[in-house]
């Protein structure tokens, strides 16, 4: 493929050690199939944004770091090599050597590129699923601590017409403004329709925010609407277009009365 | 930078390619400063900063032969290797290593002018690319600072400045192309030993 602006994009990426996600196979092959503008571009762009290295002061390491560097080159695999003594029969021998050399460096460099690649891409599913399990874990905590909050209130709302079979239970905490929501027996829904949950305050539905219900009919759903509701007299579920509504206008499938 | 400056890390190079160590102690005492203090503005830690120090000087010491003069001086290739090793150090801490007691380490003095003699040698280098930075638009000079120093990648740059992915690349990609024009005729002279 012909050079253009995207791959000079993701040269730029490419110097600053960006990882380049689903454009960089398409990259790759450009590369691959030669193109002498995106090398001279990335290596022009490693060289220029060094220019952000001037922006730092200069700090004086320890002293005896150049002590430990000095004498840790007794320990390099890499001693002195003599200058060779060249005889003019030798110099093929020397070009082929360096052909094969090159292909190496070549094959080496491609090797070191994709376990670099490597290694990024499970950073950052690592990264991902550290995120992940955060997330969770806040979950968890939020859950926690709206049961063991001291104003927790727990709703049982039973199921009304065209789902009598459905069962819920809402916890719920003014103080945390949050509640829970634990559901069974839901039917499953046409993929434009989702479950809304209301909160009944002053007589009015509030939406609470919408949910699905998993295969087996159950939805476990936190819904952190309540701040500004207070105090919650009511819950409420009914079948509505995905991604909710602002009033109720289906039906109503799980209802229920606050606890004294 | 000036040519003879230039000139003088090109023989430094080229004798430590033939295993002369005492060049490398010379170019470790005119550079060091500054890739210390560019280790040190990405991981904010003596220690680690000094390991990669010691790394790049390692690689120095085992690669002077593929030092390319053509793709640019000297400083700017112990800018690079100093880069990216603190990034993938740094990457590499953020999937979760501990960052326990590097607040707590005792940090030297940041170098003055007189102590670190490249630094004598790079301030012409050094105004040369602090003018060129601030040449730059403010959001091509934000993103590329949050990419150059803390290695973030093009989603988290849109992610923290509430840009889209798309501006933010492009930002990047405008930002290096105008350091490249503006730096690239001392790169050309630099591989011409001028």
């Amino acid at each position: 493929m012909a050079h253009n602006e995207r791959f000079e994009e993701q040269a730029a990426l490419e110097a600053l050690g960006m990882p380049l996600g689903d454009e960089s196979d398409a990259f790759a092959r450009h590369r691959a199939e030669g193109c002498p503008a995106c090398e001279e571009l990335l290596e022009d762009f490693r060289v220029a944004a060094s220019a952000f290295a001037a922006e730092v002061p200069p700090r004086r390491p320890r002293p005896e770091l150049r002590a430990r560097i000095l004498e840790s080159l007794r320990g390099s695999r890499f001693p002195a090599v003599p200058a060779p003594t060249r005889s003019p029969g030798a110099a093929w021998w020397l070009a082929a050597a360096a052909a094969l050399l090159f292909v190496v460096a070549v094959w080496d460099d491609a090797r070191l590129r994709r376990q670099r690649e490597d290694l990024r891409s499970q950073t950052a599913q690592l990264s991902a699923e550290l995120d992940g399990a955060r997330q969770e874990m806040a979950r968890r905590d939020m859950r926690v601590r709206v049961l063991e909050s001291d104003d927790v209130r727990v709703l049982f709302l039973g199921g009304k017409d065209p789902q009598p079979a459905a069962r819920a239970k809402v916890f719920w905490s003014e103080k945390v403004k949050t509640g829970m929501l634990l559901a069974g027996n839901l039917a499953p829904l046409p993929p434009d329709k989702q479950y809304e949950l209301w909160v009944f305050a002053e007589g009015k539905p509030v939406p609470a925010g919408v949910f699905d219900a998993d295969a087996s009919g159950r939805a476990l759903f936190e819904s952190k609407n309540l701040a500004g509701i207070s105090p919650a007299q009511n819950f409420a579920v009914t079948v509505e277009p995905r991604g909710g509504v602002a009033q109720p206008t289906g039906p109503i499938v799980l209802a229920g009365t606050p606890a004294a | 930078m000036n040519a003879d400056s230039r000139e003088a890390d090109r023989a430094l190079v080229a004798r430590i390619e033939s295993r002369d160590a005492e060049a490398l102690a010379l170019l470790y005492d005119r550079h060091a400063g500054r890739l210390m203090g560019l280790a040190h503005r990405i991981l904010g830690d003596t220690g680690e900063a000094e390991e990669i120090l010691q790394e790049v000087f390692l690689h120095v010491w085992k690669a002077a032969s593929t030092f390319d003069p053509s793709r640019g001086p000297v400083l700017a290739w112990l800018l690079v290797a100093t880069r990216s090793r603190s990034i993938d150090r740094l990457r590499s801490r953020r999937t979760g290593r501990s960052a326990v007691a590097r607040s707590l380490e005792e940090a030297p003095e940041p170098a003055s002018r007189e102590d670190v003699e490249a630094d004598a040698a790079g301030r012409e280098w050094e105004a040369q690319c602090r003018a060129v930075i601030a040449e730059l638009p403010e959001d091509q000079r934000r993103a590329l600072e949050l990419a150059y120093f803390d290695g973030l990648t093009h989603q988290e740059i849109a992610a923290r400045t509430a840009t889209p992915l798309g501006t933010v690349k492009t930002r990047v990609r405008l930002g290096l192309m105008k350091l490249r024009e503006r730096l690239l005729p001392y790169r050309k002279s630099e591989a011409h030993g001028a």
